[in-house]
């Protein structure tokens, strides 16, 4: 792997690297980000109570994915920069990994601006973005400014963060009704397969070992911890579903936009009630890693395509973000904003396959021409 | 970081200023006498008895014992002509003969005796007469421990280095000693065991002493902030400590030491977080009621940082979080006071502050008397004034009590501070606020470094293994290996089967 990296000019030293294991935290921090507070309305309105078998279909897809992302990786060596150039040549290949810089752009800003709206519908009506934004802005920079194992050690610690707000799902349970989730299947397959295709969309985020693959140290052996990954997140997101579905009626839940954050308020300790406030509050945990390492990403992308510094890109994207944060408000933009990143996930992933394909059609060539 | 200091430095600059300014003033040895002669201490006469020479010193800096029992009484009773007679006869250890003039003006500094005699003009003879006033050895006072060694370091290096050396009998104990300061020429040691400790750290902190540019060194606290990775962070970045069982456990470890002639404290690098909760209790008391103890310290800890930011976010933003049985006690104490929360706050967090700032600048028994007057009497009077509220001067009271629990002062002070940008960011944006400020600490910690490794360690990057003497205290068996941090080149303890090895019942 060593000798690839350093024919090609991607070797990173080592003591940016980080060690296999924390690809567990990178791939489950950025899977787990704003969706998960509001994802069942779409799976429930797409599948009913059916949709816990969407998620498992989702999980099984993306581990699918993700070993297809590993293919290409150890493959081509290096980053999608790296193998876009390979495949596509110089110019194409440029534009094509821009495009995932657009994407990895869009899903850092959607994740900054629906955590703001939460923050608004929740608790802070009057919230003024403009001021709130600049210094949570100011925050990523920060973050981001420290590289990559910063980034790293914020996904950490937002991952044992999350640890102790899922035990709340203890509360809706005690209040539900176990009953609710019976008849199973009785859904049919299109429908239970569009509501996978929806869940595909909240377990985004995969797609970013695309570009920080070369800062893992022995990447092959990280390949278990990113399956360990998606094996959890799959596991958390089918918990909340059913947690929901013990808790609401089908009916209601179609109702909510927020279904986990309204189960919140149901939480009570003899200090403390209405824990939505202390959950959204913990939630920057979980949110940040996403800005952080989607802006990360974002300005990597044109640092290898173009070797510009990245210093100053993480600057300008941060601005990008800041100017139009005033002007989006209101559910119905916000929304149009997370189906349409959603949507752009969706074909990323269904690029995957496509490009690994190429990728070993291309080599295939390449050895006869060698020949 | 160094670069800019290195780049207007070249090697032989270093000694320029002193060599310019000894060319100027005595470039040979009467000059020398004569600049000193301006000082009324420094004493300068020609025996005439039996042997014939002159002598000359600096009255307050040497040792008349020396002086009066060993040599002159050895001068006066032989005939000695030439100073290697003198050498050999004078009953005093490490004489030297000398003609480089550097060398014969910073020993007669520091309290040598210099003998001239007339035939040989350019060489000197100087004796060690060196009287070092300095404080006994003595109980530690910061870093007070009820049960365990009572001895803490006091201002003189070499007793200093006794200290560590009697708990650490070891041919590889190294100790590098330099002088810096380009005024005060502070001697500053580095102690180290080699094998042990990792070489990299060796070098790192000597290459940053060196590379020290500073006229005067007057405490340890002056090396700690100059060579700190990070030198506007809060965190201090070495640990420093009064104790020599303590500095002995850390060399053990593999972290390096510096000691400062001068300074009682010694700093040990490198360091995480974490330690600066621990203390040299928790190595006294079986580990779980250490576990216990330190637990109970990172609790206040937190609780001590948090708790006032908690309350001005609860109160102006999310009354809704209290239960009402409880709002009904807060709202019946607040319920005459004019100001906002954040208002409230910020002025006790101030008053106590003072209180501290006051009792520790005041004598200890005068001292006393103001904490009675400032906790007790004002506290009352303010609360009966409807100024502030009973529950926040609980709060505020407990939290000032809870940050006195940490076992290393300057982490103390860190923790006095870093609470004030909580109580903004709980007025600005309530527990999003808070939780804003906590994620930026988070980061910096992640982002500081101890002489460049992980300043953040046990938890990020991750090291199960250091768990076990961080957060919770494990038994010695458990502990075989020194922590990952350090990075030794010999990791075992101890034999951890031997340790561990299992008995049979009735064996």
């Amino acid at each position: 792997m060593n000798k690839i990296n350093n024919s090609q000019g991607l070797q990173i030293p080592e003591k940016y690297l980080v060690t296999p294991a924390y690809v567990f935290f990178l791939v489950n921090s950025m899977q787990v980000g704003v969706g998960i507070l509001g994802f069942e309305k779409y799976l429930v309105e797409k599948a009913g109570f059916d949709a816990w078998v969407s998620i498992l279909i989702a999980g099984g897809i993306l581990h699918v994915v993700l070993w297809m992302i590993y293919r290409l990786l150890q493959k081509g060596g290096g980053d999608i920069v790296h193998i876009h150039k390979l495949v596509f040549g110089k110019y194409i290949g440029g534009f094509l990994s821009l495009l995932f810089c657009a994407y990895f752009t869009l899903l850092a800003f959607t994740v900054l601006i629906t955590f703001i709206e939460v923050i608004k519908v929740w608790v802070f009506p009057g919230l003024q973005s403009w001021i709130f934004g600049f210094v949570l802005l100011l925050l990523v920079y920060y973050l981001v400014s420290g590289g990559f194992r910063v980034i790293t050690g914020v996904c950490l610690i937002s991952v044992l963060i999350g640890l102790p707000i899922l035990l709340l799902k203890f509360f809706p349970v005690q209040a539900g009704h176990t009953m609710t989730i019976y008849p199973v299947l009785s859904h049919d397959i299109t429908e239970i397969l569009s509501a996978s295709k929806q869940s595909v969309l909240s377990f985004l985020g995969l797609e970013f070992l695309l570009i920080y693959y070369p800062f893992i140290k022995n990447p092959k052996k990280s390949k278990k911890w990113a399956h360990f990954a998606v094996f959890y997140t799959t596991m958390i997101y089918l918990i909340s579903l059913l947690v929901t579905f013990v808790y609401y009626s089908e009916e209601q839940l179609k109702q909510v936009v927020w279904g986990t954050i309204s189960a919140w308020k149901i939480v009570e300790f003899p200090f403390i009630e209405r824990f939505e406030f202390v959950g959204i509050a913990m939630w920057l945990y979980v949110v940040l890693p996403n800005i952080c390492l989607g802006l990360w990403g974002a300005t990597r992308i044109p640092k290898r395509v173009f070797n510009i510094k990245q210093k100053y890109l993480v600057i300008i994207f941060c601005i990008g973000f800041y100017i139009p944060l005033g002007f989006i408000e209101g559910r119905p933009v916000i929304d149009a904003i997370n189906t349409f990143s959603g949507q752009a996930g969706f074909y990323i992933i269904l690029y995957i396959p496509v490009l690994l394909a190429l990728k070993i059609i291309s080599d295939k060539v390449r050895k006869r021409h060698e020949k | 970081m160094w670069k800019w200091k290195r780049k207007g430095k070249q090697k032989s600059s270093k000694q320029q200023p002193s060599n310019q300014q000894s060319t100027k003033q005595s470039d040979t040895i009467p000059k020398f006498i004569q600049v000193m002669s301006n000082s009324e201490d420094f004493v300068t006469y020609t025996l005439s008895g039996r042997t014939k020479c002159t002598i000359s010193y600096i009255k307050t800096m040497c040792d008349s014992k020396i002086l009066n029992r060993s040599v002159l009484t050895t001068l006066n009773d032989n005939h000695l002509h030439t100073l290697h007679d003198m050498q050999e006869k004078i009953p005093v250890e490490d004489i030297q003969i000398t003609k480089d003039l550097d060398v014969i003006k910073e020993k007669v500094m520091v309290g040598y005796i210099m003998l001239q005699v007339r035939d040989a003009k350019e060489e000197v003879l100087l004796i060690p007469a060196v009287s070092l006033e300095a404080r006994e050895v003595s109980v530690p006072e910061v870093e007070f421990s009820v049960v365990g060694p009572k001895e803490a370091f006091v201002e003189t290096l070499n007793t200093n280095i006794n200290l560590i050396r009697k708990r650490l009998p070891l041919p590889q104990l190294n100790i590098k000693e330099m002088n810096i300061g380009k005024v005060t020429k502070t001697r500053v040691a580095i102690v180290y065991i080699d094998g042990i400790a990792n070489q990299d750290n060796v070098d790192t902190v000597t290459q940053r002493l060196e590379d020290i540019e500073i006229d005067q060194v007057t405490d340890s606290s002056f090396i700690t902030q100059v060579i700190a990775d990070n030198s506007n962070s809060p965190f201090p970045q070495l640990l420093d400590t009064e104790r020599p069982d303590r500095v002995t456990s850390n060399l053990i470890e593999g972290k390096v030491a510096i000691l400062v002639d001068g300074s009682p404290h010694a700093l040990t690098c490198p360091t995480t977080v974490v330690e600066f909760f621990g203390a040299s209790d928790d190595y006294f008391l079986p580990w779980h009621l250490a576990t216990a103890f330190r637990l109970i310290r990172l609790f206040a800890v937190i609780f001590s940082v948090l708790s006032t930011p908690l309350y001005v976010a609860v109160l102006t933003y999310h009354h809704e979080m209290i239960p009402a049985e409880l709002m009904a006690t807060i709202v019946s104490s607040r319920s005459d006071i004019p100001f906002p929360p954040i208002l409230e706050v910020i002025v006790l967090e101030l008053t106590i502050e003072l209180l501290r700032e006051a009792g520790a600048r005041l004598p200890t028994k005068i001292g006393q008397t103001i904490g009675i007057v400032g906790g007790i009497v004002i506290g009352t009077a303010a609360v009966d004034a409807g100024l502030t509220s009973n529950v926040l001067l609980i709060i505020v009271a407990l939290s000032a009590l809870a940050s006195f629990t940490t076992p290393v002062y300057q982490i103390g002070n860190t923790i006095r501070l870093i609470r004030f940008p909580f109580i903004i960011g709980a007025q600005l944006w309530g527990l999003i606020g808070i939780s804003m400020c906590m994620v930026f600490y988070i980061g910096h910690l992640i982002k500081l470094q101890s002489i460049g490794r992980p300043f953040f360690e046990p938890l990020y990057p991750l090291r199960l293994k250091d768990l076990k003497d961080s957060f919770i205290r494990l038994p010695f068996n458990k502990q075989t290996e020194r922590p990952v941090l350090m990075r030794t080149g010999d990791p075992q303890r101890m034999n951890s089967s031997r340790v561990n090895a299992k008995r049979d019942i009735d064996e």
